[in-house]
């Protein structure tokens, strides 16, 4: 296939999945899913190798989808049959959570399989504990579905679809949103066939196997001109409640081979609380964080991410083992890069930034308005400062690893009686250096209400702020205070009428040695 | 004798077409003359008075204008210093912005630049509540102290942002009129006035930007209007709006914010002006230039207009490295493939087209002037799709060798033919095109197979069919005088401006009281800047439309009412209409929700424009020019080439066949035939 022909069926195959991904991002009723574009969405041979996959807003899903349709496409070898839809929110097979739903429909042009297209959108409800990492067992914390049929040639399964709708506490978004994922399948499906039949193909196996090798040359090639050798990065950080996280790697590139080994031995063990990591979703952020920084131009797909090999010890805290708690993975899911990040600083120090502050903080407010209705919030999030590159600053107040936007006060403001007197950035926060850290930012917030409420923050880094690199300093720690006195607990506080909370989110870590 | 003058100014070209009231149009184009905008202007005008022999007291219909003036100003970053004021505590809302990573995977990223920078920006004690109670009251003292710091900084332009002013403007406007006392040489403006509607980094960002252009407009568009009326024109200048929109030039200036990309959007009218003409509800727009092709969806002949942009992309060039901006604007698909954009071969081995262009210096190879890499203009002249001896009407003799030697370098890094490389070009960028418009439609929730294409600018005739073909769409459009579009879109348009505020209120328990204020302040700005563009009082027409969402919801959705929604205020009936509209773009409705109001619309409208496209006798069938080798569909083809002007009326023209005109070149592919209308558009049918 020569190098026309392979770009056109190349950005063809982008092209659908890219498409479906914004209309399942504007279909969706998770605020995550549309501000944040928490989803993925991703093109499957009949191999179960993942060819294409949308550029979509989180990592954690990207690369986790990967796996779950290569699951399910062997699970159902032979099995399946035209109008069939497989499901499943299994933590260790897909996403690492139940809110994470994947969809995956198998395509038929006529009886013949031709491929697979799946989605995974994280869902508003999933029943159980709800938002939060106090669950005890991965059972408290909602609806488990194994691999199933979703719907049977066309047929939608009555018990699983009445079992879901019982068990959710947002049935008709959740049935909304899985609908949006099947229908989505059905527009690709139609698309690929379109596709197949306007280039005169019998099926994208060919297609598939120049895509997946060519990638994984590429990407093979890349790591042979790095300097082979193990690297060594470790990253601490305190989460809700005091406990510390450490994260180690051991980063092997074999220049040989054009391999690269990420290794977590000495780890943090898991842990009780839900902020426990699957494998999957390690992956995700492991290989994130090495293809972001090696060669982030290629597209993602089974050949890209071949060459990254992640070993996790079983039981530690980026590989934990049923039942252990998986809800709010992401609270260390999103530190899994900047160890890695440090060890690849020895390699390829022009491409890589210093920490940030992490997970994003999140808050959710309970209460009663003046006429005495009371009211719930979603929950909304500030970011702290993000790490320094070598060139350039850290962004101020911007998440990294993942990119969720802020909502705006004013929508706050309007939805419940929250008042704001401050959210400015917290000037001197990020560490200086050659480039300086993002600066994190300073949030003040009060209720109007005579009523008691109930505050539920994640705030994390509150003891030690992220580590500079290469001789640039530290960005400061962050701080939790209510009524200007620091608070640390894992709980919903129980807050009087006239508190008022201040959030100072860390500062990211500087680059190279202060001038 | 009615005449009436169009005026677009564009990053290359000032375009200008004089109307006489029978239909006849006569066009001209001249060089854009970026040191004084308004030197281009006139000479291409005075240009187009002597050739017709008509005086300027002779026009005595409208003059209306689209100018780049607003958006060279942000993009070069050239305006004098200007402050924001705003509620204190929140100092840091453009920095901040939403918090958002527009893209996951470049640790590289970079943010805008905030067009204020932090030595300019000034907290105020002052505080509206959400429900629009004031809090705490601008301090006099203050409000002094503060004009004393803003008069030491050196700045001459002030945006004033308050939390929750979109409610209650009454803090902005007290300190705006203290400042304007203070500093009586200092353009001021509020974002109460320029974007009334929630979420404070847009609008801060939107207010900023006006504030930033406001001192180039405003003496710009006074100096337009002083030498029109020096030159014996008999009426003030009208200025085209990125909404569609058509106002004074006094309002213009006040609002400069909403004159960015006001010719793109003119093009667009113009795209609907012959969905009218010929009857068509829905098309798409495409518009393929240099470096960029712009496509808009039309739907019952209306564009569709988005209440967010963004402007100066920084990064890369990518979806959200610009400043936003939050007035209603035409919703163009801006797409980084033009004639200029640059073939290259990537490190898979893959053909890519795009996104660098060679722009206009050194230009592609054919052009002559140095420059070594293959573009799509490259690649439609080896393919003989265009004439390397009749390109601008045989003004600018191509460089065939050069051509030649660029595709061959591309070519052997492929392991392909030329010929095959020009191929390859030619349907990769074709392809991105049609990909980018398949996208935007589909996260509009707009069915895009079949539409038909409205292709114009100077690439746009010769890709239209082959992209119709990758959308599923049987048949293209060219209008005529496609290179001046966006100036003939200008003088059919009625005057008109677009108007929003924001309110956030369940519809179930809406106080009606409020929104007869809300909506009778619209109405009456909307009335006064259509009286100051001319039009009687009894001629407004006023359109209403609102955003509303199911509550918890981050993104509104946009409907139009039949009738002043005051006239019934039936809650239900505008439940219904919402509801409609989001099962149109979302396909289901969650049921048990509440919805509520966010923000209300109102446009004012002027009488539309009787224009009569003067339709053409049928005449003789004209024969082609020429024949020439063509490569694109079959090789060592010979094609007939037509010239545009020797084609009658009802004349069928088969594919494959090339039709030439100065600026453009159309292809019709075999199994297409074009014919030519009454309008004296090429319609082009797929077989």
């Amino acid at each position: 296939m020569d190098g026309v022909e392979l770009e056109i069926l190349w950005s063809n195959l982008i092209g659908i999945v890219s498409e479906r991904a914004k209309a399942l991002q504007r279909i969706a009723f998770s605020p995550i899913v549309r501000e944040a574009g928490d989803l993925a969405c991703a093109l499957f041979d009949q191999r179960g190798r993942m060819v294409a996959q949308a550029n979509t807003g989180t990592p954690g899903h990207i690369n986790s989808l990967a796996f779950a349709g290569d699951y399910l496409v062997r699970q159902f070898a032979g099995k399946c049959v035209p109008g069939d839809v497989l499901i499943t929110n299994d933590p260790w097979l897909s996403a690492g959570h139940f809110f994470d739903i994947t969809v995956l429909t198998p395509i038929f042009n006529g009886d013949r399989l031709l491929a697979y297209i799946g989605s995974t959108i994280h869902h508003t409800d999933i029943g159980g504990y709800g938002i939060g990492a106090g669950a005890r067992d991965v059972h408290e914390e909602g609806l488990w579905i194994p691999p199933l049929k979703l719907y049977e040639a066309g047929k939608p399964s009555e018990v699983l679809f009445s079992i879901i709708t019982r068990n959710v506490r947002t049935p008709d978004a959740v049935l909304g949103d899985l609908s949006a994922q099947v229908s989505s399948g059905e527009a690709a499906a139609e698309h690929l066939i379109a596709l197949c039949q306007r280039y005169g193909l019998p099926d994208i196996e060919g297609l598939s196997d120049e895509i997946v090798q060519r990638s994984e040359t590429a990407t093979r090639d890349a790591i042979r001109k790095l300097k082979p050798g193990t690297y060594h990065g470790e990253s601490s950080f305190d989460v809700p409640g005091g406990e510390v996280i450490t994260l180690k790697t051991a980063v092997t590139v074999d220049a040989e081979t054009g391999t690269i080994v990420v290794d977590f031995a000495g780890s943090s063990m898991q842990t009780t609380t839900g902020i426990n990591v699957v494998k999957n979703y390690t992956h995700a952020y492991t290989t994130f964080a090495i293809r972001s920084c090696l060669n982030p131009d290629l597209p993602n797909n089974t050949g890209s991410l071949a060459p990254i090999e992640l070993r996790a010890p079983e039981g530690s805290i980026v590989n934990c083992k049923y039942p252990a708690p998986v809800n709010a993975r992401h609270v260390v899911g999103m530190y899994v890069p900047m160890p890695i990040l440090k060890a690849l600083y020895q390699v390829m120090p022009d491409r890589v930034l210093a920490e940030g502050s992490g997970a994003v903080w999140t808050i959710q407010v309970q209460g009663k308005r003046a006429d005495g209705e009371a009211f719930t919030s979603s929950m909304f999030n500030y970011s702290g400062g993000m790490g320094a590159r070598a060139e350039k600053p850290g962004p101020s107040a911007t998440c990294y690893p993942t990119g969720v936007a802020a909502v705006p006060i004013e929508i706050l403001e309007a939805a419940m009686p929250i008042v704001f007197d401050r959210k400015e950035l917290r000037r001197g926060s990020g560490g200086a250096g050659r480039t300086r850290g993002g600066d994190g930012q300073t949030i003040q917030f009060r209720l109007r209400t005579e009523e008691p409420w109930l505050l539920n923050a994640v705030p994390s880094r509150l003891n030690a702020g992220p580590d500079g690199l290469g001789g640039g300093q530290d960005g400061q720690h962050g701080r939790f205070l209510v009524n200007g006195e620091p608070v640390s607990t894992a709980r919903k506080l129980s807050m009087a009428p006239g508190d008022v909370v201040v959030l100072e989110t860390p500062g990211g870590g500087g680059f190279g040695a202060p001038a | 004798m009615t005449y009436s003058l169009a005026v677009d100014i564009g990053g290359t070209f000032t375009d200008i077409v004089l109307r006489n009231s029978d239909g006849r149009l006569t066009v001209d184009k001249t060089l854009t003359t970026h040191n004084d905008l308004l030197e281009g202007f006139f000479r291409g005008v005075d240009a187009v008075l002597a050739r017709t022999g008509v005086d300027a007291a002779a026009v005595d219909g409208v003059v209306v204008h689209a100018t780049t003036v607003v958006t060279n100003a942000l993009i070069e970053r050239k305006g004098l210093p200007t402050a924001m004021v705003i509620t204190e505590g929140f100092r840091d809302v453009l920095a901040i912005r939403n918090e958002h990573r527009y893209d996951m995977y470049d640790p590289q990223i970079e943010f805008p630049e905030p067009l204020v920078p932090e030595d300019l920006t000034f907290g105020l004690s002052e505080r509206t509540l959400a429900d629009g109670t004031v809090a705490i009251e601008p301090d006099e003292g203050e409000i002094a102290a503060l004009a004393d710091r803003i008069k030491a900084s050196g700045a001459r332009a002030v945006a004033i942002c308050f939390l929750n002013s979109f409610v209650n403007g009454a803090n902005e406007a007290l300190v705006a009129r203290e400042l304007a006392r203070h500093l009586p040489d200092t353009f001021i403006c509020t974002s109460s006035d320029v974007a009334p509607q929630i979420r404070e980094y847009p609008r801060a960002s939107t207010t900023t930007v006006n504030a930033y252009t406001m001192p180039i407009s405003q003496p710009y568009l006074r100096r337009l209007s002083d030498r029109l009326k020096t030159e014996g024109f008999s009426n003030t200048p009208l200025i085209m709006l990125s909404s569609g929109g058509v106002v004074g030039a006094d309002t213009a200036g006040r609002n400069p914010v909403r004159m960015i990309e006001s010719g793109p959007a003119a093009g667009a009218l113009a795209a609907c002006h012959y969905a009218e003409v010929l009857g068509i509800d829905r098309l798409m727009s495409f518009d393929m230039g240099g470096t960029t092709a712009k496509a808009c969806l039309i739907e019952n002949r209306e564009p569709h207009v988005t209440g967010l942009f963004e402007v100066d992309r920084r990064y890369r060039f990518r979806e959200g490295s610009g400043l936003p901006v939050t007035v209603p604007s035409i919703d163009l698909i801006e797409i980084g493939a033009g004639g200029g954009s640059i073939a290259h071969v990537d490190s898979l081995g893959l053909l890519k087209v795009g996104p660098e262009s060679a722009g206009s210096d050194p230009g592609p190879a054919c052009y002559g002037r140095g420059g070594r890499n293959a573009t799509v203009t490259d690649a439609d002249l080896v393919l003989g799709l265009i004439d390397a001896g009749n390109f601008l009407g045989g003004d600018m003799q191509l460089d065939t060798a050069a051509t030649n030697a660029a595709m061959s370098r591309l070519a052997v890094e492929l392991k392909i033919t030329p010929v095959q490389a020009a191929r390859g070009i030619f349907r990769v960028v074709t392809e991105a095109m049609a990909a980018a418009a398949r996208t935007h439609a589909t996260d509009r929730g707009v069915d895009y197979r079949g539409l038909p294409l409205f292709a114009f600018g100077g690439a746009g005739p010769l890709h239209a069919c082959a992209v119709a073909e990758l959308l599923q769409s049987t048949s293209v459009i060219v209008p005529p005088r496609s290179s001046v579009l966006s100036a003939f879109g200008t003088l059919v348009t009625p005057v008109r401006l677009d108007l929003v505020r924001s309110d956030v209120a369940k519809l179930a328990s809406i106080d009606w009281a409020r929104v007869d204020r809300l909506l009778d302040g619209l109405a009456g700005e909307g009335r006064a800047a259509l009286q100051e563009a001319g039009c009687a009082p009894a001629d407004v027409d006023l359109v209403f439309g609102a955003d509303l969402r199911y509550v918890g919801q981050q993104h509104e959705v946009t409907i139009a009412f039949p009738a002043d929604p005051r006239m019934a205020r039936d809650t239900a009936a505008i439940a219904a209409l919402f509801e409609a509209a989001y099962r149109n773009l979302y396909g289901v409705n969650p049921s048990h929700v509440p919805i509520e109001i966010v923000t209300w619309r109102v446009t004012a409208r002027g009488p539309v424009v009787p224009f009569h496209s003067a339709a053409q006798p049928a005449g003789a069938a004209g024969s082609p020019k020429t024949h020439r080798r063509v490569d694109a569909w079959a090789d060592d083809q010979q094609v007939p080439v037509y010239d545009r002007t020797g084609l009658a009326v009802g004349q069928a023209v088969p594919g494959p066949a090339i039709i030439e005109e100065r600026e453009t070149t159309t292809a019709i592919p075999p199994g297409w035939t074009a014919t030519i209308d009454t309008f004296g558009c090429i319609v082009a049918k797929k077989d």
